[in-house]
């Protein structure tokens, strides 16, 4: 399978990309900067994974510089990964940050989706769209308004792309995953981190693997049933 | 050019199970005369696209095979 992954350098997308490449799948994965890590990968699995060098803000170029590598090739899966959070208290509102945060997390995701869309027409792929969403979309947290409102778009964004294309056999659904370890959540403090883990069911941070299976299952033949879906992977948020 | 429109128009027609059409004028709609539906429509323009690497909706709505062909001949 073909799979065009966005922020594939480090936190969840390095682990979900680390399980494609296991399963045996050509993932083509897109971030800003090249780790060490992802050296190795491309060493390691040159066959199967192409690295793209790209900047998400920048919506003009997604045409030109990302879909010149699928011209003669199916997409059969898009994993919308990447995403930054800006958070602060609304009353601090500051409209640069928000755009950018719009920029990466909504905008550029949907123009990708367009030519993912796109792509799959041209091949007749029933192809599968899945989206990293986030539990603050459903329960709220403080400060996390302004993140929480970009998910949400794309939860509305992915129950549409279903129901506008499920026709010709593509699905997209969204993995709404609930506070886990990693970058994005390294600036909260102890304190305020584990007050989110004890509003979860199981009482800890969300188990990354656990996320990076389950965007699999979704884009298997498996999930072939499975669209216009949030599926929770969140501990069992309260 | 006429006749890669259309063996497009067929690729598209018998992929969503339609009956396939014979020749194309230039005043036949799209909708009504061929009987492409809003999927179909995003479907021809991907693959004229493909072909002839231009967006026909791009600039708005195409209606009619002649509209097609005037867009076509003057990239």
């Amino acid at each position: 399978m073909n799979v065009l992954l966005t922020g594939v350098s480090k936190g969840l997308g390095l682990i979900i990309l680390k399980e494609l490449l296991k399963n045996n799948h050509k993932v083509f994965g897109i971030s800003r900067t090249k780790t060490v890590e992802l050296e190795k990968l491309v060493e390691q699995y040159s066959e199967q994974f192409v690295w793209i060098e790209y900047d998400l803000g920048n919506y003009y170029d997604i045409k030109s510089q990302l879909f010149k590598y699928f011209k003669d090739k199916p997409i059969h899966a898009y994993i919308n990964n990447a995403a930054i959070a800006y958070d602060d208290l609304i009353t601090n509102l500051n409209i640069d940050s928000l755009l950018k945060m719009y920029n990466v997390n909504v905008f550029t995701p949907m123009l990708i989706t367009k030519y993912v869309i796109r792509n799959m027409l041209l091949f007749s792929t029933k192809g599968s769209i899945v989206h990293i969403s986030s539990i603050s979309v459903h329960t709220g947290y403080k400060g996390l308004a302004m993140y929480a409102s970009t998910k949400g778009a794309l939860e509305a964004f992915s129950k549409n792309t279903a129901r506008e294309w499920g026709e010709k056999g593509i699905r997209s659904n969204c993995v709404v995953v609930g506070f886990m370890e990693t970058e994005m959540t390294s600036a909260l403090n102890e304190e305020i981190k584990n007050r989110i883990y004890q509003r979860t069911t199981l009482k800890k941070p969300v188990d990354k693997l656990s996320v990076a299976k389950t965007v699999l299952f979704l884009i298997s033949d498996e999930a072939s049933s499975i669209t216009g879906q949030n599926v929770f992977v969140d501990n069992g948020t309260i | 050019m006429e006749k890669q429109i259309l063996e497009i128009i067929n690729t598209v027609l018998s992929n969503r199970g339609k009956a396939t059409i014979n020749e194309i004028h230039s005043n036949m709609k799209l909708r009504e005369d061929i009987g492409f539906d809003s999927l179909d429509l995003a479907e021809l323009t991907v693959r004229i696209e493909a072909m002839f690497n231009i967006d026909i909706f791009e600039d708005g709505n195409v209606n009619t095979i002649g509209e097609i062909l005037t867009k076509l001949s003057k990239k």
